[in-house]
């Protein structure tokens, strides 16, 4: 009888010890989402939701970067930053050994959001970019009421850094006359190329506009089919049309972890 | 009595020899899987070992990025605010400070430095975040392109050593609990201070005031 106490006291003990180890992980990490846009807290609507889902899933089999939208009410009073950081290592967003991840986080109800970084990431979307795509794309637009808006042009944003296009520093103005400039330095070279080997210049321009229609090509050609592809999307026609749920329920994979891990790298920001 | 004997004296050494033998197998048999245990226990530190060496890198490259943030920093907010130069001299200062620790694998092993190191670099911390609430009173510094992005950088950098130290604390833990426990601490003792206890990063006194950055 005693001994039974005694063992009943240990397993108590144990068991004690067992809690305080587990309240010392403490935060709370739902499992991993099996979609590439997750959407717990009603935050976009569902077509926006469906849109975004598809066009990662889509870049996630183009090009192997996984990127993930995670949206959820609260962490339940833990720093946004920690719980992206146990997020991504749960559920290992990337591949395993490149860690070419990024997931977007967003909190509706601590109004706070966060792009986590993973490690192979981290030169090609650095905090200052990701900084950038938080404060000057994602935020104003949901302080205007325009949640789909934000999210969708901050994945846009995303899609477009990994992929090699500058973010822009400030409003667009400076950044499309930049860009007029880029084109017009590219038909002129491409011209003096022309000229010079007629045959290498037909093969750029069929491979650049080959790649383009893939959207997965040059680097220019992912990222401008970046920036129109979210329009159409919101314009509604399309999705309904082509999209909906057919394309989810068909089983096109669903996101499932590869492994990828991150340290911190990215950058916050609250509304 | 005479045919009953005679196999006796023959049959004794044989058995004794036999008893001999069986016991010598045991004994070798013993200490063969005492050395395969040993050697597994062994590796298996070592494993460990490395584990918290490589994550101890992780921890200075966050430190590194940090300190190399620090002269931008410092130029930026020198050249747009001429406030108290006591503020970002104290942050040059901590930094060269940190400088001048040097960071050897010993460190690892020696509690005490890494105390000494760790304080160093706490210090850097607080004299950051000091610097950042003086600029608050800067609002043409704080809203130029230049400072947000080093605020985003900083706010990263404090992010990823938070993140780092914790795993730090993580791998750490796992080979002191694995060295310490009973029958591998014989086989970690032997090999003294090869396999010393690590030392683990502690929360910084009035942490409720590490830096944080504000937009």
């Amino acid at each position: 009888m005693r001994s039974f106490r005694a063992g009943a006291f240990a397993l108590c003990l144990l068991l004690g010890f067992g809690l305080s180890l587990s309240r010392a992980a403490d935060i709370q990490i739902p499992s991993s989402p099996s979609r590439w846009a997750t959407d717990t807290a009603g935050f976009l609507s569902a077509g926006a939701l469906d849109a975004l889902d598809q066009k990662l899933e889509a870049y996630a089999q183009q090009t192997g970067h996984q990127v993930i939208v995670y949206i959820g009410g609260t962490t339940g009073g833990y720093p946004i930053e920690e719980f992206a950081v146990k997020a991504f290592e749960a559920w290992k967003v990337g591949r395993q050994g490149l860690d070419d991840g990024l997931a977007l986080f967003i909190m509706a109800e601590d109004r706070a959001v966060r792009i986590e970084v993973g490690y192979g990431l981290e030169s090609i979307v650095p905090d200052i970019t990701a900084g950038r795509i938080v404060n000057d794309i994602l935020i104003p637009k949901v302080r205007a009421g325009d949640a789909d808006g934000a999210v969708s042009d901050a994945v846009s944003a995303i899609i477009a850094a990994i992929s090699g296009e500058p973010v822009p520093a400030a409003p667009r103005p400076g950044r499309s006359s930049a860009r007029t400039i880029f084109i017009i330095f590219g038909i002129i070279i491409f011209a003096m190329l022309f000229i010079t080997s007629p045959s290498l210049a037909l093969w750029l321009l069929v491979n650049i506009l080959g790649g383009g229609s893939h959207g997965s090509g040059g680097v220019r050609g992912s990222g401008s089919i970046g920036r129109v592809f979210p329009k159409s999307g919101s314009s509604g026609g399309w999705r309904s049309g082509s999209g909906g749920g057919g394309f989810r329920s068909s089983g096109g994979g669903g996101f499932r972890g590869g492994g990828g891990r991150s340290g911190g790298g990215g950058a916050s920001g609250r509304w | 009595m005479a045919t009953e004997g005679t196999p006796a004296p023959t049959g004794r050494p044989k058995k004794k020899l036999g008893l001999g033998l069986g016991c010598l197998a045991v004994v070798i048999i013993g200490l063969l899987i005492l050395g395969t245990w040993g050697v597994g226990q062994y590796n298996s530190l070592v494993s460990l070992d490395q584990k918290v060496r490589s994550q101890w890198a992780q921890v200075e490259n966050a430190y590194q990025r940090r300190a190399d943030l620090i002269p931008n920093l410092v130029e930026t907010v020198k050249g747009a605010a001429e406030f108290e130069k006591e503020t970002y001299t104290a942050v040059a200062e901590a930094r060269s400070k940190v400088g001048q620790i040097r960071l050897d694998e010993n460190l690892l092993n020696n509690s005490e430095a890494f105390a000494k190191f760790q304080a160093a670099q706490d210090e850097l911390g607080s004299a950051l975040s000091r610097l950042l609430v003086a600029v608050e009173k800067y609002p043409d510094l704080k809203a130029t392109q230049n400072f947000r992005d080093l605020q985003v950088q900083l706010e990263g950098t404090e992010n990823r050593i938070t993140v780092e130290r914790q795993r730090f604390n993580e791998t750490a833990q796992a080979f002191n609990t694995k060295r310490m426990s009973f029958p591998t601490v014989l086989i970690a003792g032997f090999f003294g201070s090869r396999f010393a206890e690590k030392a683990y990063f502690t929360a910084q006194p009035g942490a409720e005031t590490a830096p944080k950055v504000k937009f």
